[in-house]
């Protein structure tokens, strides 16, 4: 495993913001790998750096206050490098990106066929009348009735549900080895959000595509991923595979973010468990673990040194001074 | 879209209404009998008396408004005292000269404002945007007749290329027309130029923060396509909002300007007009401006209809 | 928590906490610029008779239109009157002008505004109102108010102030509907407050911000309006001292004393442009989305 070329491996990505209160680190060494075919999750609570992390992989931040450092590698190659031709061509081509809200995510006064077409015009090289031709044809295998009728429709004459079969249709018009999901389904209804998910995973089995999942809900994890990564202020604490997580998580963070889903089976409880204290903000980092003001497992060493991301089990890696500890303290979930 | 339209008209009339009461009032508040006031002091007390019947003076104001009202109803605005012809004819007279002048100021504002304006949202932060910004804000603060001035004194005074004022039909050649437009355009035609500029800017900054050009930027289409294609049509918007405002504006209040530069505007005719005393001028001319400028906004909103399909959704409904 | 029987609703934001965040204000360009000039241009109006060597009626045939030298720094005019102290006076008169029109102007225009759009019959006639007076190019609606009530300083306020009325009416309307929307008004509504005190010492304060912006752009176009009325002889009657009709004096001899128009000319764009930098600085400096003070990336 370790002598095929990852598909995409991010090393220590540090992303800092300009920001009118001073420089803010919205993300402080990242690092994780994704091989070709697998389904990364990424979850973590809001303003944690999950999208961050997806919109600095095709670097869709803004370019007048945003500093990067660290190694973003596709294939072997850094993106980080790359300069604006390449980046444009890279984009929408080798690595596709679909969005939370498609309402507001797709252009109003542009019909959605052109949309997608669009795409395909500007990588395949193709006519005007033959990316349409395509397009339509990408509008039939999401799964959208008279596609040649819809193709000519505007966004805001279509469901949520719809408008985001188009956003998928247009992120995998060229066939991308690497597609990044940012909350797919939060926006749309919840029947809504099943058939998206099957329809993104039908596509993934048919392309082979890498697939980074950001959300926030558990349950999508469990359903499509193989590897999950949870994320708290900038940086990973916890990553493996998908059924050691759910399993055998050995951060307290995680575990913590695991029992405050209400489970329908086992015992029932008289009160949610909830994580003590907030999300600190980002002007505000606590020194050492980021996570100690608010673990029950804090010791001084947590609050005065940062833990680096080690590896524990056999891909199983994890940010924290106590995890052993953690295991012992904490009772396991049934499968 | 037939049935809006008709809607919009209709509501128009309650302004237009306002716009009468206000205008007719205005005129009428003048202390002093108007008769005496045109026929000056050696006037004598028949003679002013018969001025008074003739122009309808005598009856009472209410009456006198609704008399003017149906009169126009039936396309007469009455006629010009000093002028000796009717307000219709002297209106359209004087109009030729203002659309020509309104027309080119236009013209020469909005190619500058659009260029600077995406120029200056491209480079927006940097060194252009601070120039373009920063003049197109001393443009609003200028008066147009001090700019006027001062390329009077340059171009017709001290380089002598252009005439000082006056004004030739088109019938004269379309250089001679053209000659005497110049100054006053560029005048006028700067200071909409920094007004529109600021709203390209604005709009199409505001309209590069949304979603779905972030969209378009990770399909990979090109920084140029996204500025050109994707951005400017839906920033379009408010501009053409701006473009039409500034346009009826010009129209209107190109009196100073026309001032100026001696051009027998609607400006002038109005100015001279108020300070004559020539009601019928006043009252119709005004009237006909206002109705103008009242058609332009709807003008905006049904070309709105045609630009951005979400509103024209909402008009067929 | 709530031992209290007030309801915590969420209030939208506290302006005047955002003013006090300093650095935003001085790395503000525009706002710091703008207010600059707006301070020197209120200190020339205010101490305008320390600043004038002459008398600024002080006729002296003999000196008539003489051009600038160490006697008189800005020339003289027609009337052979020191060019530079009658614009000392004629930037304080402007100023004088501008105040007081925007000043009545915002608060008849923020009564009005408030009313329409709390009461709906208010606002079907008062809006209607408001749109034909809209409809008027606000210079001719300016000379046929003047030439109705006479060449007065007096006049001339009222005229303007009946012109911008509507203006501020509109905005004051717009975003008081916003606000009128807001849960916490429904909350102040279901306690019995009266719709006096809903309107003045609950929506009034959260308009507060675009009413200030607007009043600002308000009072540079009063001055360049008044400027324009005097130019064209309808406004401030000689042979007091106002900018614009200094440069009317000015139009005339426009070929051999530039320096009639120069000057004068020149306070008016220093006080306009000040307005308009402070202005746009301002809704800068209030809205939460702006780049300001950002620091640029290096290029690669």
């Amino acid at each position: 495993m370790s002598h095929v070329v990852p598909l995409l491996k991010i090393e220590d990505l540090q992303v800092d913001f300009a920001t009118h209160k001073g420089t803010v680190s919205a993300l402080d060494g990242v690092s994780f790998e994704l091989q070709e075919g697998e389904i990364l999750g990424v979850v973590g609570e809001s303003g944690c750096g999950k999208s961050v992390t997806a919109e600095a992989i095709l670097q869709l931040l803004d370019e007048d206050s945003t500093f990067y450092d660290g190694k973003i590698m596709f294939n072997g190659e850094n993106l980080l490098e790359y300069n604006k031709k390449k980046l444009e061509k890279l984009r929408g081509n080798d690595i596709a990106m679909i969005f939370q809200d498609p309402m507001s995510s797709l252009n109003p006064v542009m019909p959605i066929g052109k949309q997608i077409a669009e795409s395909i015009h500007i990588h395949q090289s193709t006519s005007k009348k033959e990316s349409i031709r395509k397009a339509v044809e990408l509008l039939r295998l999401t799964g959208i009735p008279s596609p040649e009728q819809r193709a000519k429709e505007y966004p805001h004459e279509l469901s949520g549900g719809m408008r985001q079969r188009v956003m998928i249709a247009m992120a995998l018009s060229c066939q991308p080895k690497l597609l990044i999901a940012d909350e797919p389904t939060t926006a749309l209804d919840v029947t809504i959000q099943a058939q998206i998910l099957e329809l993104i995973t039908s596509f993934q089995k048919q392309l082979n595509m890498g697939i980074i999942l950001i959300t926030h809900d558990f349950g999508v994890i469990a359903n499509m991923c193989t590897k999950v990564a949870v994320m708290y202020l900038g940086q990973v604490i916890e990553e493996t595979d998908v059924k050691t997580l759910f399993k055998r998580p050995f951060h307290p963070y995680t575990i913590g973010l695991m029992k405050s889903v209400p489970q329908i089976e086992g015992e029932r409880v008289e009160q949610l468990p909830s994580i003590a204290g907030t999300v600190p903000s980002l002007f505000q980092i606590p020194t050492g673990c980021r996570f100690a003001p608010r673990c029950k497992y804090a010791s001084s060493t947590c609050e005065s040194s940062m833990p680096s991301l080690e590896t524990v089990e056999n891909n199983h890696r994890v940010r924290c001074w106590h995890y052993d500890e953690v295991l012992k303290g904490e009772t396991i979930y049934a499968d | 879209m037939g049935g809006y339209i008709i809607r919009r008209l209709l509501s128009l009339i309650p302004v237009l209404l306002v716009v009468a009461v206000v205008v007719f009032l205005i005129i009428h508040i003048t202390p002093g009998n108007p008769a005496m006031i045109i026929l000056g002091e050696g006037a004598t007390p028949e003679q002013i008396e018969e001025l008074n019947q003739k122009l309808g003076l005598d009856k009472p104001l209410i009456a006198q408004f609704f008399i003017w009202l149906a009169n126009i109803a039936q396309g007469d605005f009455g006629d010009s005292y000093f002028l000796g012809k009717p307000v219709l004819i002297a209106f359209l007279e004087n109009a030729g000269p203002t659309l020509s002048l309104a027309v080119l100021a236009q013209l020469i504002g909005v190619t500058i404002a659009l260029l600077f304006g995406i120029v200056a949202a491209k480079n927006q932060g940097r060194m252009k945007d601070d120039l373009i910004s920063g003049t197109s804000l001393i443009g609003i603060s200028i008066p147009s007749f001090l700019l006027g001035s001062f390329l009077i004194m340059i171009f017709a005074v001290q380089l002598k290329v252009l005439p000082v004022s006056g004004y030739a039909p088109l019938s004269q050649g379309i250089w001679e027309h053209l000659k005497y437009l110049i100054l006053p355009a560029i005048t006028l035609g700067t200071i909409q130029a920094a007004l529109i500029t600021r709203m390209t800017r604005s709009s199409l900054l505001d309209t590069l923060s949304e979603n779905f050009i972030k969209t378009a930027k990770a399909k990979g289409v090109s920084e140029r396509a996204i500025l050109l294609k994707h951005t400017l049509r839906v920033a379009f918007l408010p501009i053409l909002t701006v473009i039409g405002e500034s346009f009826a504006g010009l129209i209107t209040g190109a009196a100073v300007t026309e001032s100026l530069f001696n051009i027998p505007g609607l400006g002038q005719l109005i100015v001279a007009s108020i300070n004559r005393r020539d009601y019928a001028v006043i009252q119709g001319a005004v009237l006909m401006i206002t109705v103008v400028y009242v058609l332009m906004n709807l003008l905006v909103d049904l070309l709105y209809a045609v630009i951005d399909p979400r509103v024209r959704n909402s008009y067929q409904a | 928590m709530s031992e209290s029987t007030k309801v915590l609703v969420n209030k939208p934001i506290d302006f005047k906490k955002t003013i006090k965040k300093n650095s935003r204000f001085f790395s503000n360009r525009l706002l710091l610029t703008g207010s600059i000039l707006l301070v020197i241009t209120t200190f020339i109006g205010v101490f305008a008779s320390f600043l004038s060597p002459y008398e600024i009626l002080e006729i002296d045939p003999k000196n008539r239109l003489a051009a600038p030298s160490n006697a008189h720094w800005f020339g003289t005019d027609n009337f052979g009157r020191d060019v530079f102290s009658r614009t000392m006076y004629g930037v304080r008169i402007s100023l004088l002008i501008g105040v007081t029109v925007t000043l009545v102007a915002s608060v008849i225009g923020l009564t009005v505004g408030l009313l329409a759009s709390y009461y709906k019959l208010l606002d079907h006639i008062f809006m209607r109102i408001c749109d034909g007076l809209f409809a008027f190019p606000s210079i001719l609606l300016a000379i046929a108010i003047m030439s109705a009530l006479g060449p007065k300083s007096i006049n001339v306020i009222i005229a303007l102030v009946l012109v911008f009325i509507p203006s501020i009416a509109r905005i004051v309307r717009s975003a008081a509907l916003v606000v009128k929307e807001k849960v916490f008004i429904e909350a102040l509504q279901a306690q019995g407050a009266s719709s006096f005190r809903i309107l003045f010492l609950h929506i009034a304060p959260n308009i507060l911000a675009p009413l200030i912006v607007q009043v600002t752009f308000v009072f540079a176009v009063t001055i360049l309006t008044e400027a324009s009325l005097s130019f064209l002889g309808a406004g401030i009657p000689a042979p007091l001292p106002s900018l614009g009709n200094m440069l009317y004096d000015g139009k005339l001899a426009i070929y051999n004393a530039w320096w009639m128009t120069v000057f004068p000319g020149l306070f008016i764009i220093l006080i306009v442009l000040g307005l308009n930098l402070f202005g746009d600085g301002l809704r800068d400096h209030l809205d939460p989305k702006s780049k300001l003070s950002v620091k640029r990336r290096k290029r690669r």
